[in-house]
């Protein structure tokens, strides 16, 4: 009897090893385990067992019973497993198909970077303020130290509605009512559309400004340069540098262009800035005392620094754009690229 | 503003490269915007003398020349017919890169050797104009005594280097070769050279100047009035090296007299004025204003009509130019002048502007005079040209020269200060180097403790105070100063706070909304054409529209009064190059005028505005986006059917809050669609910003979640299609009482089998006790109620 357990649990482990189907393995563990199965048989003629084998054949029938059912267990895992990864495998989808109900939308280029410049701005300790676009001559001009008949009303060719009104040719025209109402100190920024009558392939009727007015008792050249550099790194990157170069704004003195080091190439130059290394980017300087005086601000004990600078040229270079007449075009596929 | 490094030259020792002048300039805030050499085709070119010439003979169109270039003679076959044994004659030789792109190397012409090309006129860049022969269909002839074998651009004096330089306007001074060979001075801390000014007179005579003129100012936008006459005048070609200046800075010749007055307006900055004095009436020159409707023909053949404004040159009965702008034909010089009158003027710069403005005429000579020319210049101009003429030998000079001045301007004394100075710059530069600076510009200067005594000469009326000062010294010492600073951020600025302007916190915020919601973001501009209103349906205020009075066209010529024109426009297009499923925006102003024309500025209103067009995106869907849009502030708001004019008036919707209307949302009217050509189905919305902006922030009113079950009940109820969703939603709330928790429309069908004009609504009722579980028994009775309230109200029954 003994041999014949050892022969049941030999030829069951065969069984369970050689099946190859779920079914058929079921089927075998009842052959061996089931209510008439094998092993089930031999324990139920246990009571024709002399009484003192019993524990000796209890014990084999126990060692064959679990040897047994561990070894079903096994070969139902390794099934389940392949089960399963059948089932992984036919549910597989192909991960490259389109997304489904979210439709990103885009921020158009120029007032993105207005977005971006007015919360370094801010950041540093700037109010945004708002000045309208169809402004008096007085604003636009003769507050900034620019009379009627001045030669550098011809910098600017204005939209005149009448002889005292016109669309603001720069942001600075905010800057007179700024100083009007304004104590000092303080640190202004002003975003903002212009227009000036001019239309060409790199001019556009209509564009954007971003105005910068600091006025304090202590202020000087060397603060405007400390407070661009910073501006600068924030806007185009860590490694960025600036350079003064002299010009000319009436509201200015001494004015002075700033010239941004090349983010495409940084500064080595490139098609971008022309093979210079350097974008010119900013118009700034020292408030002229008398835009101060024209104000009524005592300009013995204020000083102040301000700089204007061109949005849609920041926005092209930011956004590899080539070519500016696009930004007002609002094509869906100009736009999509800006995702 | 062009000018040539050889005219620099005239005035100060250069001893640096034309790339590095121009590079000093630049720094120093003249930008030189453009260096063009010459000669730069013209390598390889040198004069040559053909000395014998063969036939092809391979070819009968060609001939074999044998040419001396000075170190040898070489052989070129031309096709040329008008060059002959003898002829002296520009050689182009292998290695010459030509104007119109030839290149030239050695070759075979049809098995001959050829080892070069003779040069048209053209061929070298150069005019008729500029020299004799060059304007021939052939080669240019040269003449006899060129030095054979020397380089083309000596002989033609095509050797010099031109500089555009950029002039701000601040600096009239610099409008002029001596003006920025001041500059040159002070960058190099050279020593100007002194400007020729002599001139012999003719002793032989007795007459004086008074003897062919008389001059009377009779107006005081002149400020000074110089007349000098010369008589035995030649007026021919003018000698090349003067053409060979004029011609560089793009500047045609005429002839000696009108050279000369280009050549000192150039050189000098003092626009001067030739006068054939056979052709002034009555020998008198009166500078007057003109008589309203007084006419004359100008240089440039078109003939204007004047008024009081402008000032003009005139004889004892008729204008003879228009001062400072453009002469008349009827008094200049031609070629049967025998005695020339040259003026040298200074007006008001005002008065000059403002005729050229009119007229529309702008000269070299206007464009000094607006920017001012200083009085003193007007001596220097005219003597000047009296110089060139004695040099050239063109006429002779009259005893005595006219001088009418009502003004002088002299040397000014400022004074300035290097403690404020520095303090402007926020640099220390040392009190030596300022005063060396401001010397070298001819600002002579001494110092005294602090103080900057300053001599300012009349050419710099812009430098008046310390600023001015600041930025002399500032822009010779160098700006790369600045690339060493280093010191903490506002460091000399009191601490301030920033803050965002409210209204583009909240569209920063909305803008982003639509971006998620798959909306492009546009900027379009705010200026449109003129007839929006009437496209658009609009008879309310938004007609009144601002016009520019001085538009580059009509498509731009107004100020937008609604979004709806920017935002049908742009569907327009994006539909027309074949974009679908739009969705966009743009957040931007519309312009209302209090009254036209425009006495005060208008009300500018800030505008979030939406179109989109795309299958299955429905007056709902909108409502959706903007219903979320104002989730983002704390507005309370009720919607009603719309007034809008171009949108239409069963499919769009007013929002108000309150008594304020802050935008609208729906379908496009059909017609309107029909305007601009765009689908019936595009949706258009507008939302108030301002008004949006300027809220309190949102706040909200928690409630405990319920602790006892909500009973929830659907209704499918049939009433007529006028009933509104919205009006039994508010009946079946108000007939639940205090057990109402929330109601939702979840179904909506439509059949025949209804009857006419019948829909049925499915509701969804959730009831609540905050106290206890409800009972069967309690709902089924609110639920009677709600049937009883809308039957009677509504004629509601349920399906």
């Amino acid at each position: 009897m003994e041999q014949e357990l050892y022969n049941i649990k030999e030829n069951a482990l065969k069984e369970i090893n050689d099946v190859q189907d779920k079914k058929l393995l079921a089927e075998i563990k009842v052959k061996y385990l089931g209510k008439q199965g094998e092993l089930t048989a031999i324990l139920r003629n246990m009571r024709n067992i002399a009484p003192e084998d019993r524990p000796k054949m209890g014990a084999i029938v126990n060692e064959v019973r679990n040897a047994l059912e561990e070894a079903f267990y096994s070969k139902e895992d390794i099934f389940a497993k392949q089960e399963l990864e059948e089932k992984l495998q036919s549910e597989k989808v192909d991960i490259t198909e389109p997304s489904k109900g979210i439709r990103k939308g885009s921020l158009h280029p120029i007032p993105s970077v207005l977005d971006k410049f007015i919360d370094i701005c801010v950041s540093m300790g700037f109010t945004v303020v708002e000045g309208p676009e169809v402004e008096s001559d007085y604003y636009n001009f003769e507050s900034m130290n620019t009379p009627k008949n001045h030669p550098a009303r011809d910098m600017q060719d204005s939209f005149y509605i009448t002889e005292n009104i016109l669309l603001r040719t720069q942001t600075s025209a905010v800057q007179g009512r700024e100083l009007e109402t304004r104590k000092p100190p303080f640190k202004i920024v002003v975003p903002g559309r212009t227009y000036r009558n001019d239309s060409d392939s790199t001019h556009s009727p209509m564009f954007h400004q971003m105005e910068g007015l600091v006025v304090d008792e202590n202020v000087s050249m060397a603060d405007l340069k400390i407070m661009l550099s910073e501006m600068m790194k924030r806007l185009y990157g860590e490694n960025t540098k600036i350079r003064f170069r002299p010009s000319y704004f009436p509201f200015t003195e001494p004015s002075i262009e700033v010239d941004v080091s090349c983010p495409n190439c940084a500064g080595n130059g490139c098609k971008t800035c022309k093979g210079t290394g350097f974008l010119e980017i900013l118009g700034a300087g020292v408030v002229n005392p008398k835009v101060l005086e024209i104000a009524g601000i005592d300009s013995k004990k204020y000083r102040g620094f301000a700089f204007g600078m061109g949005i849609e040229r920041t926005s092209m270079v930011l956004n590899s754009i080539s070519d500016l007449r696009p930004m007002f075009k609002n094509d869906a596929r100009f736009l999509n690229q800006m995702k | 503003m062009k000018i040539t490094y050889n005219w620099l030259k005239d005035f100060v020792d250069i001893d640096v490269s034309p790339e590095e002048i121009a590079k000093k300039l630049t720094s120093a805030g003249m930008e030189v915007e453009e260096i063009v050499y010459q000669n730069e085709h013209l390598h390889h070119v040198v004069v040559g003398k053909i000395l014998k010439i063969e036939r092809h003979p391979q070819a009968d169109k060609l001939v074999v020349c044998q040419v001396d270039i000075g170190d040898k003679v070489t052989q070129i076959i031309t096709a040329a017919t008008n060059v002959f044994e003898g002829a002296v004659v520009p050689v182009s030789l292998p290695g010459a890169d030509l104007v119109n792109g030839v290149k030239i190397q050695a070759s075979k012409l049809r098995g001959v050797e050829s080892n070069g090309m003779f040069c048209s006129g053209q061929e070298l860049g150069i005019d008729e104009n500029y020299y004799e022969g060059a304007g021939v269909d052939g080669i240019l002839i040269l003449p006899q005594d060129m030095k054979i074998g020397q380089s083309i651009e000596k002989a033609l004096m095509l050797d010099d280097v031109v500089f555009d330089v950029g002039v701000t306007p601040n600096r009239a001074d610099c409008m002029s070769v001596i003006g920025l060979a001041r500059e040159v001075c002070a960058i190099l801390g050279k020593p100007m050279k002194k400007v020729n000014l002599n001139f012999p007179i003719d002793i032989y005579s007795k007459d004086t100047v008074r003897n062919y003129v008389n001059v009377e100012v009779q107006t005081p936008n002149c400020y000074r009035y110089m007349m000098s006459a010369v008589t035995d005048v030649k007026i021919e070609r003018s000698p090349l090296w003067m053409r060979a200046r004029l011609n560089a800075v793009g500047i045609k010749t005429i002839n000696t007299m009108v050279d000369i007055t280009n050549y000192v307006l150039i050189e000098m900055g003092q626009p001067l004025h030739a006068f054939d004095q056979s052709l002034i009436g009555g020998q008198k020159i009166v500078v007057r204003q003109a008589v309203n409707g007084e006419n004359i023909e100008a240089l440039n053949h078109n003939s204007y009509t004047l008024d009081s404004e402008t000032m003009v040159i005139a004889d004892d009965n008729k204008p003879l130019v228009i001062a400072g702008v453009i002469g008349g034909m009827n008094s200049c010089v031609n070629s049967n002048t025998k005695v020339a009158l040259f003026e040298g003027a200074i007006f008001d710069l005002k008065n000059i502007r403002v005729t050229s403005r009119k007229i529309g005429v702008r000269t070299d000579s206007s464009a000094r005079y607006e920017k001012g020319v200083n009085v003193a210049n007007a001596e220097v101009g005219l003597c000047r040209a009296l110089h060139l003429v004695s040099k050239i030998g063109c006429g002779k000079i009259v005893r005595g020269i006219i001088d009418i001045a009502s003004k002088t301007n002299d040397y000014r004394n400022i004074t300035g200060s290097v403690k404020a100075i520095n303090a402007i710059l926020g640099i220390e530069i040392p009190v030596e180097k300022m005063k060396a600076i401001l010397d070298n510009l001819g600002i002579e200067t001494s110092v005294i403790g602090d103080k900057l005594n300053c001599k300012v000469p009349p050419y710099r009326e812009d430098i008046e105070n310390n600023n001015d000062l600041a930025e002399e010294i500032i822009r010779l010492y160098g700006y790369d100063v600045y690339d060493k600073i280093d010191y903490a951020l506002f460091e000399n600025a009191k601490v301030t706070e920033g803050e965002n302007h409210p209204r583009i916190a909240l569209e920063k915020i909305m803008r982003n909304i639509l971006v998620d919601y798959g909306f492009n973001e546009t900027i379009n501009y705010s200026i449109c054409p003129s007839n929006i209103a009437e496209k658009l349906l609009i008879d309310d205020e938004r007609k009144n529209i601002i016009r520019i009075s001085n538009p580059i066209s009509e498509e731009i010529s107004c100020l937008r009064t609604s979004m709806a024109h920017s935002m049908f426009s742009l569907l327009n297009y994006n539909v027309s190059v074949g974009n679908k499923d739009i969705r966009m925006f743009e957040c931007g102003r519309v312009y209302l005028p209090k009254e036209l024309p425009l006495k005060e500025l208008p009300v500018e209103k800030c505008k979030l505005a939406m179109v989109i067009l795309e299958n299955g995106f429905d007056f709902f869907s909108l409502k959706g986006i903007i219903e979320r849009l104002l989730s983002s502030t704390s507005v309370e708001y009720k919607i009603v059917r719309s007034k809008e004019p171009y949108l239409h008036p069963g499919i769009s919707a007013d929002i108000y809050a309150g008594e304020d209307k802050i935008g609208s949302f729906g379908q496009v009217h059909p017609v309107v669609a029909k305007n601009y050509e765009i689908s019936e189905k595009a949706l258009y919305a507008e939302l108030d910003t301002d008004f949006l902006s300027k809220l309190s922030i949102k706040r909200y009113n928690v409630k405990p979640v319920p602790k006892f079950p909500i009973v929830e009940r659907d209704l499918a109820l049939v009433v007529d299609e006028d009933k509104t969703v919205e009006e039994l939603s508010q009946a079946i709330k108000s007939a639940c009482g205090k057990l109402f928790y929330d109601v939702k429309l979840f179904d909506i069908y439509r059949s025949e089998n209804l009857g006419e004009n019948k829909k049925s609504l499915a509701f969804n009722i959730k009831l609540s006790d905050e106290n206890k579980t409800l009972t069967e028994e309690e709902v089924s009775q609110i639920i009677n109620k709600v049937l009883k309230a809308l039957s009677f109200r509504f004629g509601a029954s349920l399906r």
